[in-house]
């Protein structure tokens, strides 16, 4: 066998096979063709297109932010954000070292950036106009400068813990990060063909994202109010020098937040110095124990219950004895109020009558009311953050719970849940939902949106809340609130004394919250306002020398800004 | 020896070798021109050189054709030890690189030649040769096998230690077909070919470069800007070449998007720039040109001019297979260029002086 020679015919056999392999390599090949160039064609393409295609960003603006009467209270201007296209860079170190001093930013970082593997990047955001000046006097090849948008606010600090921080991108807190999807807007984006070292090419752009304006919101907010407030919270924080101050002003009849502020305050350009407790307006944020301004929510109940007997008479000593458990009056130290009417016991803020009262009405009945009042719940104002403060559930409630929570004593609320559940008896009975943003408006003016009041619920009768608020207008008038009485206008108010809860879990004897929560003017109330100074460390430690005065003068003030006409007293013959 | 009646050459053959010549110099252009206006100033650089090889090798074709290819038998070991000197020298003063990594080259007062494309036709006439000798005994091992095969090891390494294991594996499947045709017993081949597997796998782990692009095989997305580049680049060719292509001139991969789009890669912009239908007749006139030479191959007057000539057609078939395979992501990266279309002097040079022999041997030939 391994004798024979080569010989043609074997030789012509192998040679047809090899053909008839070739052919069928080569159908092979044409299906793999036709696989990528066919079937995975699209699919390919897209990716191609992607590296053939760079882009840039075209920033859009950001909707700006006007209070109630069209003011402007944030807006945008142009800033150049300086950046870079690390490919058309012919020297990035001598680039780096020519930006270093004017960016203030180091060499070796600013070199790292300029060698990343991307289409663009951005050296600084949002700089001066100095500084980019000066860059554009360099004259680099490769690098760019982005139009950008820096927020500014007309008014500096005002309102800025409503506004919040509009972040280099995107809202950090307040209703600039409540409305960022609104505010925003899209960025655009627009595609030009470049070769594989980045160079453009000489192609129309090849594809166009249309930028999408941000939305202006039109706020509640009435600047001039707002002013106010905070300028009456700037003086008792130097007057009385306390912890905390805060107050909130709404519209009883629609729930539309006036004003609504807190110090300490907070600078927005600097925020991360500040505690991020001073960001946000404490009325909406923090929740306390009311104190006796939370008797008027019983007192309400009591009057709807038909309860409430104005001359029914009862005897205070200064105390009560609860379950074995004696809670005092706030008139302990003079022998208690002695006999006093259910009607001054409101005036006098008689811890032991409405003691009684609220025992008399049940534990059933009142929560059934603090619930309907908007307590225990977020008020679902547009705002982040928003405490939603505790109550007692139903099944925790015994004599004691129910003896403390009738004079706001073991339960927290939020200062924004008391001047709503205030405004409730304002406007006849009505609970609103707040809310901070009026219209929402195209740039070009066109109406987006537009808040229709609606009540959440009617809480109480019409009568009802109207004797509740004469009852109020006695505490202002010859009670506890004394101090807090109008020049020219009928009021309604309660004041309130909170004792603070300190790190161990027991009450502290020196720190109270002095708060004060009321309408004006009672005939057709504009504006539910309440204050509250928390932590007095300066004069007098009294309610009526701190919040009283404080809700006199931004009440006054404000309805005489708003030209609410005084009220036309009866004339009464007095003084003749 | 029966002398045939004479006849002209294979006009098929002929024909088809010079639409794919003009072809690949239209592709070498307009794959190259962007490239080569920005590195050396001139945009028709490559175009210039490949329409000089192109004449050169057209003239060596014509010469060869006339070159009675009996002759060659005679000078087989002369052309072999010729072969060994060039290799030699690449490791000379004589050799360069080319600013490329691998010493590949021969500078002879200007010329630059590269020796292994010489080493391929001349291992396949020395093969033809010595398989074709009247007292081989085609199932003797040592002497049918062994012996030619040490030659072909031999030049294997020598090439693959420039390295150029591309041209070094298609002169060794060409080679080896050569002997597979002579009557190489199914299972020697079979034993042989799995013993070669171990080599290959040798100098295939021995090179990182070569282990990633095995890897890069399997996916060439793990690594995309690195080893899984050349592939991924060559479907973003191939793909939005989609049917008709782009319209010649104007790839959008070969601006530098492609490595060297004219040499190794110039099938990616052919598919590219003339889309599937394009691609698809590119790889049907390589399939005419195989089929030309297998018809040669068959009706060659004598054993010798059979296996030359099928060495010949099936070595460009080979390297034709491999190439588009490897643009096509269906076999590792491999470099191995797209004979008579890439552009490179002496591929396209030796290239033609081959078929200048298939030329000559088809003269003799009765086909038809």
């Amino acid at each position: 066998m391994t004798e024979l020679p080569v010989t043609r015919s074997t030789v012509r056999g192998r040679l047809i096979l090899g053909f008839i392999l070739t052919v069928l390599f080569t159908l092979l090949l044409i299906s793999r063709l036709a696989w990528i160039q066919i079937v995975q064609a699209d699919e390919l393409y897209e990716q191609a297109w992607k590296q053939w295609n760079h882009n840039l960003p075209i920033s859009t603006s950001r909707g700006s932010i006007y209070d109630r009467s069209g003011t402007l209270m944030a807006g945008s201007m142009q800033a150049d954000t300086i950046g870079a296209i690390p490919m058309q860079l012919e020297d990035p170190l001598a680039a780096a070292a020519a930006l270093s001093p004017i960016l203030e930013i180091e060499i070796e970082t600013l070199y790292e950036l300029l060698l990343l593997d991307r289409s663009a990047v951005y050296l600084k955001r949002k700089v001066e106009p100095e500084v980019s000046e000066a860059i554009r006097q360099l004259n680099i090849p490769g690098i760019v400068f982005f139009r950008e948008e820096k927020r500014y606010y007309p008014n500096d600090d005002l309102a800025a813990q409503l506004l919040g921080v509009a972040g280099m991108d995107e809202g950090l807190s307040g209703l600039e990060a409540y409305y960022e999807d609104l505010l925003s807007g899209s960025a655009g984006r627009i595609y030009y063909p470049a070769d594989a070292r980045g160079r453009q090419l000489p192609h129309d752009f090849t594809r166009y994202i249309q930028p999408q304006e941000g939305l202006d919101l039109y706020l509640t907010i009435d600047q001039s109010i707002q002013h106010i407030v905070e300028r009456e919270l700037d003086r008792i924080m130097v007057e009385a020098a306390p912890r905390q101050a805060m107050a909130v002003a709404v519209n009883p009849h629609t729930g539309a937040v006036m004003a609504a502020a807190s110090r300490p305050g907070f600078d927005p350009s600097q925020f991360s110095l500040y505690d991020p407790d001073s960001w946000t307006p404490a009325p909406f944020t923090s929740s306390f124990e009311p104190g006796s301004t939370f008797k008027m929510i019983i007192l309400a109940a009591m009057i709807e219950e038909g309860l409430f007997h104005p001359e029914e008479e009862h005897h205070c000593p200064g105390y009560i004895v609860v379950n074995g458990r004696r809670i005092n009056c706030w008139t302990v130290d003079r022998g208690g109020h002695g006999t006093i009417t259910s009607h001054d016991s409101v005036g006098g803020s008689c811890n032991p009558v409405f003691i009684t009262l609220g025992n008399r009405l049940g534990a059933d009945k009142m929560f059934q009311y603090v619930r309907a009042f908007g307590f225990g719940a977020p008020s679902g104002i547009d705002y982040p953050g928003e405490s939603s403060g505790m109550i007692f559930s139903p099944s925790a409630v015994g004599p004691l719970e129910l003896a403390t929570t009738s004079f706001g004593q073991g339960i927290s609320v939020t200062p924004l849940q008391q001047v709503m559940a205030i405004a409730a008896i304002a406007n006849g009975g009505y609970l609103y939902s707040p809310y901070l943003v009026e219209q929402v408006r195209s740039q070009d003016g066109e109406t987006v949106y537009s808040h229709e009041a609606e009540p959440v619920r009617q809480v109480i009768a019409e009568d009802t809340a109207r004797e509740v608020a004469l009852l109020m207008e006695s505490v202002l008038i010859t009670g506890t609130g004394q101090n807090a009485a109008l020049e020219g206008y009928r009021a309604a108010g309660k004041t309130g004394t909170a004792e603070k809860i300190g790190e161990d879990g027991l009450y502290r004897s020196d720190e109270f919250i002095y708060s004060l929560v009321g309408f004006a003017p009672l005939e057709n109330p504009r504006i539910a306002l309440y204050v509250a100074v928390d932590g007095v460390t300066k004069g007098p430690r009294f309610g009526s020398y701190t919040s009283a005065p404080m809700f006199k003068r931004i009440m006054e003030e404000s309805l005489n800004y708003l030209l609410v006409a005084p009220t036309e007293f009866e004339d009464t013959g007095e003084e003749e | 020896m029966p002398e045939t009646e004479k006849h002209g050459v294979d006009r098929p053959l002929l024909l088809v070798t010079l639409i794919l010549a003009g072809f690949g110099l239209l592709m070498v252009f307009s794959a190259s021109f962007v490239a080569a206006e920005e590195a050396l100033g001139d945009p028709y650089h490559y175009l210039k050189r490949q329409a000089l090889w192109i004449a050169i090798g057209m003239g060596a074709m014509f010469v060869m054709s006339y070159l009675p290819y009996h002759k060659l038998k005679r000078w087989s070991i002369l052309l072999l030890l010729a072969n060994y000197v060039l290799l030699a020298m690449v490791f000379s003063g004589f050799g360069t690189e080319l600013g490329t990594e691998a010493r590949r080259w021969l500078n002879l007062g200007g010329v630059i030649l590269q020796p292994a494309e010489f080493s391929k036709l001349a291992l396949l006439i020395f093969i033809a040769a010595y398989m074709s000798s009247k007292s081989l005994k085609i199932r003797h091992f040592w002497t049918a096998s062994f012996i030619p095969l040490l030659f072909v090891a031999i030049t294997f390494v020598t090439i693959q230690a420039q390295p150029d294991l591309g041209t070094a594996l298609v002169l060794a499947a060409g080679c080896g077909l050569v002997m597979l045709f002579a009557g190489m017993p199914v299972l020697q081949a079979s034993g042989l070919f799995l013993a070669s597997l171990v080599p290959v796998a040798y100098y295939t782990m021995k090179e990182e470069y070569r282990m990633q692009r095995v890897f890069t095989y399997f996916d060439p997305w793990a690594d995309a800007s690195g080893s899984g580049y050349q592939v991924i680049q060559s479907l973003y060719a191939l793909g939005p070449g989609h049917i008709f292509g782009t319209g010649l001139g104007r790839s959008r991969q070969k601006l530098f998007y492609l490595p060297e789009p004219q040499n190794d890669f110039i099938f990616a912009v052919i598919g590219e720039e003339l889309g599937f239908i394009g691609a698809v007749i590119v790889l049907l006139l390589y399939l005419i040109f195989v089929w030309r030479g297998f018809l040669i191959a068959l009706k060659a007057p004598d054993l010798f001019g059979s296996l030359l000539a099928a060495g010949i057609t099936f070595m460009i078939a080979v390297q034709v297979m491999v190439n588009v395979s490897v643009v096509t992501g269906t076999l590792p990266v491999t470099g191995i260029n797209l004979p008579l279309i890439s552009a490179g002097g002496s591929s396209v040079f030796f290239t033609l002086v081959g078929i200048g022999i298939l030329l000559n041997i088809s003269r003799k030939a009765q086909i038809n």
